[in-house]
């Protein structure tokens, strides 16, 4: 509009007046179609500044429908704008949580631990290690060097793999007491060793130390669990309920009839009511046998005061309770193998085995 | 306490109490159901008691004791108690154990324990007495 000059002004000012006298139309055609008071005022003024604008190009008869144009496609183009943003509203927001100040410092609690856990492994299996894992050396050229066969190799590299997943949970865990039994048992946990963790009896160290307890949930969860083996924690009557329900039902993969499987409950529930009843709790593990022969074994361990006297309690009608004394007698003659292991002070371990018919 | 489904229902029918037991109770849910079932003895007057225990998954040592002392509780209230619906494996499986409802009566069914419960009950109270908890 470089024609701003005195001979416009006058057709300008006409025009003006003209727009002027389109404030009520447009005001009322907004009005209705807005119920925002200021956005409708936004628009009304728009819509006046666009016909300021378009005066001169606009023929006389026409302004007032061109003034209503204007204002419906302005109306238009603020909701497409107020759609287009409801609908990328949800991009805008950042999901990611900011960095919390302390990662840092876990960051740092993290490297001291695996540099200490890393400190604690014998020289020999230290300098293997990083060969292998950081240089990417491979086991052949390892076994090489140091006069082994590669197989060898891969063993000890796997128990430095077990010995330094436990040292850094033990990294991270500073100022606890460790017994001598803690670490063993860890060990074997961690390398997943099903031979060494019966030889150190680590499911009864497990139920008796709480650290290792805690320490072992992550050991234990990255290696394989067999599907074939099923814990359950008895503490109260519930647990009871839940430990025969279970053992029924990983014994029922193994097809036993439906009478064996009401007879395996039955001995289930009767010793882990004696874990209940006795003692402040314990464990039940349901395993599935493939050798000698298919059954499955049943192994009750609890933190008891122990059973004195094994071979009276295994008589009918020994009660220490107003029980029957059918417990454990019962569940012997319910199950093909039946062993008790019982310690003063320690507790008492229960091992039953029903074996499955075959043919 | 507990807001999941019932458990046991007892119901009366006629001058008979009717407890079903719907699911494996615990031992604490066993002791209740007991409490529960004396009480209602009392409440209703019932001259006979049925106990379905079709939904049990197994009858142990507690179980069994359990059902004895309520026939037994039950009959000090003037009541007969018997047993239906134990199932042929729960059934092998106590035999196994060494475990038996004692002198308490049982029947196969719900029909059954209605017919064992009229015979009883309405010959008079003295034919029950023959029946005594060993």
């Amino acid at each position: 509009m470089s024609a701003g000059q005195p001979a416009d002004a006058l057709s300008e000012s006409g025009s003006q007046s003209d727009v002027a006298a389109l404030v009520p139309v447009i005001r009322r055609f907004v009005h209705s179609r807005v119920s925002n008071e200021a956005v409708a005022d936004d628009i009304v003024q728009e819509t006046l500044v666009r016909m300021l604008a378009a005066a001169g190009r606009v023929e006389p008869g026409m302004v007032e429908p061109y003034a209503i144009i204007t204002a419906r496609n302005l109306i238009a183009s603020m909701w497409k704008e107020q759609e287009r943003h409801r609908r990328n509203q949800h991009r805008i927001v950042d999901l990611r949580s900011p960095e919390s100040p302390d990662e840092g410092l876990l960051q740092q609690e993290d490297k001291g631990a695996v540099a200490e856990a890393l400190e604690r492994l014998s020289e020999r299996d230290r300098r293997t290690l990083m060969a292998h894992e950081v240089a990417g050396q491979d086991t052949q050229s390892l076994a090489g060097e140091l006069g082994v066969t590669a197989g060898a190799v891969a063993a000890q590299l796997n128990r430095s793999r077990a010995r330094l997943r436990v040292e850094y949970l033990l990294a991270l865990e500073p100022g606890t007491a460790l017994t001598d039994r803690c670490r063993p048992v860890l060990f074997a946990l961690s390398g997943g060793d099903r031979r060494r963790q019966r030889e150190v009896d680590a499911a009864r160290h497990l139920l008796e130390c709480d650290l290792c307890e805690k320490l072992s949930q992550p050991l234990l969860e990255r290696g394989q669990r067999s599907d074939g083996e099923v814990r359950i924690r008895i503490r109260a009557d519930a647990d009871i309920v839940l430990a025969r329900q279970t053992a029924r039902e990983v014994a029922a993969r193994l097809e036993f009839s439906r009478t064996d499987l009401t007879v395996i409950a039955t001995a289930v529930s009767e010793i882990a009511r004696n874990v209940v009843r006795f003692t402040d709790g314990g464990e039940v593990v349901v395993e599935l046998l493939e050798e000698p022969r298919r059954g499955v074994r049943i192994v009750a361990r609890d933190t008891g005061p122990g059973i004195a006297d094994v071979e009276a309690a295994l008589v009918d009608g020994y009660s220490t309770y107003h029980g029957l004394g059918l417990g454990l007698p019962g569940a012997r003659r319910l199950m093909d193998e039946f062993a008790v292991v019982s310690e003063m002070g320690r507790g008492t371990t229960v091992t039953m085995t029903k074996w499955r018919q075959e043919g | 306490m507990d807001t999941g489904p019932a458990l046991v229902s007892i119901l009366r029918q006629g001058s008979y109490l009717i407890a079903s037991v719907h699911t494996a109770l615990d031992d604490s849910q066993m002791v209740r159901f007991q409490q529960d079932l004396i009480e209602q003895i009392g409440q209703h007057r019932s001259r006979g008691v049925i106990i379905d225990v079709a939904a049990l998954d197994v009858l142990d040592s507690f179980g069994s004791k359990t059902l004895r002392n309520i026939s037994e509780m039950a009959r000090l209230r003037g009541a007969t108690t018997v047993i239906v619906g134990i199932q042929p494996d729960v059934a092998f499986a106590m035999v196994a154990l060494g475990m038996s409802t004692g002198s308490v009566p049982t029947a196969l069914d719900l029909e059954e324990g209605l017919a064992y419960l009229h015979d009883r009950v309405h010959t008079g109270p003295s034919a029950v007495t023959g029946s005594s908890l060993s």
